[in-house]
């Protein structure tokens, strides 16, 4: 490619160069080169949308589509199979719109809690003393990890869920606590007048943990003596709203559900899509996080166990003490891209039939309006909006666990 | 003189080698530690045996019909029966030469690319990758060979989903290349425009993306054309490849020490020179593995074309579950093949990432 040049030539072209002939012209100056590469991507930019948008307002035109957002004061004229609002069929796509919303964010809370937790378990299995504990995290994380989810959500729903028992065989936890073909149902507590007092002691409980940490942080470092943080907490979760609940004639009646016909009616139901979805999704995820968490805690040189363990650490306490905080670092940014790639592998929720926003909006609201480019972009902003809360907050929290350098 | 005798080494206690200690080790060192694997063991000694029932000794092998079932345990009648449109969908059976054709090309090209004498491998291989893609579609196709026209509607099963996979991150990785170049550039409008275009095809979800692809893109072709809807959603594949991948040159670039590009450009090569001579070689090498992990993504999420109606291999699956001459419910049967079929490629793909890996850090430390 490159003829060899005696010294000679290059001295004679690098003195062509100085002395300002061609190669010192103006389209050899970068930043004017940059500025008409530039100018050349907007002008291709300019024309390519011109053309799209055009095309589709003809096309739109030609086959008599609406424009505009008077769609969503329109009644939907169809019932979504779950609602945590209600919902009537002559309600209109703006609340179809918040249906969907809010069945999203149930089943990507519900798929985050349990993949959080898979995966921590999954994660920290990998390093456990156990053989046999080891391999059976290898095998979870390498069989879920490596199989599309829809087929999971498939297998979940059509395989594993509709083989179960019928209504009135069905599968019971003491008689509180059904599951069969048709859902999983379990018992509601419905508050009286005093039970906002109780729900008042729950929080207030809460709230004392984090004074109950800062102060007896605060009092370790300054004398030494440790507090039983934990026990504490648990036991003040737990005591303050029983005590607050039995000072106020425990305000709460619980609905069973209870077979009616041929199917369970009271409390509450968890319908089979939800469920296969949400099993799907936090089995998934979970496996993609137990290699986050497993990566993580191998990426703490083993320096730093053999350094705790000499300082006299019990084994626990060098996990959650020095592995565990230094592990974060690595894991929490990966969280972050799982929880988000969680959110948008909730649409699959349109393969069962689960009523999620996409499902209900970019589904049926588009077939039924022919409205494409408005439900779509709607539904992708929500999803960009959702994401990009989950970042803050995740970002937040890695500032939190970050290393903090002086 | 007697000589020194000395007595024989007494063999190391039993407690400390061998298999009694490696159990001890491993599977008894504590009391809670012995419980686990016990009840690990139990659950095992439970459950094993009738997964192996079902699925072996009274399954159901031989036969052409659902009657042939007679045993209650798996129909595997059903998987046999069935197998042609798993793999190829309702391609005409006298055609199927082409489809396997395509594959032996596809592998052909793969092994090309790591056999071929290294003088002319880069060249051969990036022009063979670049044209497997037309050369699929035409004998796919058959109108450009003069063969029998099959339709895309007509494609489907397994090597649909290969097909689409690979055809998709073909043409995207040139595209990748370009959004990740764009993304490094100085010039801020390039770079802004590049970034927003990576962000919007990561940060959307992908079935949205197919939705676009089969209800949005159509308005957006002049009035009259009318593109087949498997080239509408290889275009969306296409772009959210290049989305995907284009990250994944990032950190391939970023990994590329400075030191590479000053030498290049104090040898006077020119900008692509540069990039393609010194820079990508290194770039690809280092982002094997995450290409590999986003292929794998891919091909896994090819599945959800089923969502908009493409008979790939689930969507096969689904039709077959439902057909009256077979409708004995054999869906656990059904989901556990296609299950195995789809873990058996993305497992090898992520071992076969991993060992790349691993010989690239043995690379580093010598």
């Amino acid at each position: 490619m490159f003829k060899q040049k005696t010294i000679e030539e290059v001295k004679s072209a690098s003195r062509k160069s100085s002395s300002g002939t061609t190669s010192n012209a103006f389209y050899n100056n970068p930043r004017i080169r940059g500025f008409f590469y530039q100018i050349a991507l907007i002008a291709g930019l300019l024309y390519f949308f011109g053309t799209i948008i055009g095309n589709t307002l003809a096309n739109m035109e030609a086959t008599g589509i609406k424009t505009g957002f008077d769609f969503l004061g329109a009644a939907a004229g169809y019932d979504v199979l779950m609602s945590l609002i209600s919902f009537e069929s002559t309600d209109t796509y703006g609340r179809i719109f918040v249906v969907g919303f809010l069945n999203t964010l149930l089943v990507s809370a519900i798929g985050i809690f349990f993949a959080t937790l898979l995966g921590f378990v999954f994660g920290v299995a990998h390093f456990s003393h156990n053989w046999l504990i080891r391999k059976v995290a290898l095998v979870y994380v390498e069989i879920f990890r490596n199989v599309p989810l829809l087929l999971q959500v498939f297998f979940w729903y059509f395989a594993v869920l509709s083989s179960l028992p019928g209504a009135r065989q069905s599968l019971s936890l003491g008689e509180a606590v059904f599951l069969n073909v048709r859902g999983l149902y379990m018992p509601k507590l419905i508050g009286g007048d005093l039970s906002s007092l109780v729900w008042i002691a729950l929080g207030a409980a809460v709230a004392g943990i984090f004074v109950l940490r800062r102060w007896a942080k605060k009092r370790q470092e300054l004398t030494g003596q440790q507090f039983p943080v934990l026990k504490t907490s648990i036991a003040m979760v737990i005591l303050f709203p029983l005590i607050v609940a039995a000072l106020t004639g425990f305000p709460f009646t619980v609905e069973y559900p209870a077979l009616k016909g041929f199917n369970y009616f009271g409390g509450i139901t968890v319908i089979p899509e939800l469920m296969s979805l949400a099993i799907a999704l936090s089995v998934y995820t979970g496996a993609f996080i137990a290699e986050a968490v497993r990566a993580g805690v191998q990426s703490i040189p083993h320096g730093q166990t053999e350094a705790a363990r000499s300082i006299g650490l019990r084994e626990n306490k060098i996990m959650s003490l020095i592995i565990v905080p230094q592990a974060m670092r690595v894991i929490v940014p990966l969280l972050n891209s799982e929880y988000q790639s969680l959110v948008k592998n909730s649409t699959l929720a349109a393969a069962v039939g689960y009523p999620d926003l996409f499902n209900v909006f970019v589904g049926t609201a588009l077939n039924q309006t022919g409205q494409a480019i408005e439900t779509i972009f709607m539904t992708i902003i929500v999803y960009f909006v959702v994401n990009m809360v989950i970042s803050f907050l995740m970002n937040r929290f890695n500032n939190a666990v970050a290393l903090v350098s002086r | 003189m007697k000589e020194f005798q000395p007595i024989a080494a007494r063999p190391a206690p039993i407690k400390t080698v061998g298999f009694t200690a490696w159990l001890r080790d491993n599977l008894f060192s504590t009391i809670p530690n012995a419980v686990v694997t016990l009840s690990v063991i139990a659950l095992l000694a439970y459950y094993l045996p009738l997964i192996f029932d079902w699925a072996f000794w009274s399954a159901n092998f031989t036969g052409t019909t659902e009657d042939a079932c007679v045993k209650e345990g798996a129909c595997w009648v059903f998987i046999n029966a069935w197998s042609y449109q798993f793999f190829y969908g309702t391609y005409p059976v006298e055609e199927v030469w082409r489809i396997n054709l395509t594959l032996v090309l596809l592998v052909m090209v793969i092994a090309a690319s790591f056999t071929l004498p290294k003088s002319i491998r880069l060249k051969a291989s990036i022009t063979s990758w670049l044209l497997l893609p037309v050369v699929g579609i035409a004998i796919l196709d058959g109108r450009l060979l003069g063969l029998e026209v099959v339709s895309t509607d007509l494609w489907g099963g397994f090597t649909l989903n290969v097909f689409m996979a690979a055809a998709s991150i073909i043409v995207a990785f040139p595209f990748s290349f370009l959004w990740a170049l764009g993304r490094r550039s100085e010039m801020p409008f390039i770079r802004s425009v590049s970034v927003i275009f990576i962000e919007f095809f990561r940060g959307v979800p992908v079935l949205s993306l197919f939705f676009m692809g089969s209800v949005m893109l159509p308005l957006f072709f002049a009035e009259g054309t009318n593109v087949d809807k498997l080239i509408r959603v290889w275009l969306v594949l296409i772009f959210f490849m290049s989305g995907y991948m284009a990250e994944v040159f990032r950190g391939g670039f970023q990994a590329v020490p400075s030191g590479q590009y000053e030498a290049a450009d104090s040898i006077g090569l020119s900008y692509w020179q540069k990039i393609l001579l010194i820079i990508l070689p290194q770039v690809i090498k280092v982002s094997m593995p995450n290409i590999l992990a986003t292929f794998v993504m891919l091909f896994k999420n090819t599945t959800f074309l089923l969502i908009i109606g493409i008979p790939e291999v689930v969507q096969t699956l689904q039709t077959a579950l439902s057909n009256s001459y077979w409708l004995g419910g054999h869906a656990l049967e059904g989901y556990l093949f296609v299950f195995l079929v789809f873990w058996g490629s993305c497992f090898s793909m992520s071992v076969l990432a991993r060992r790349i890996e691993r010989q690239m850090n043995t690379d580093k430390r010598d």
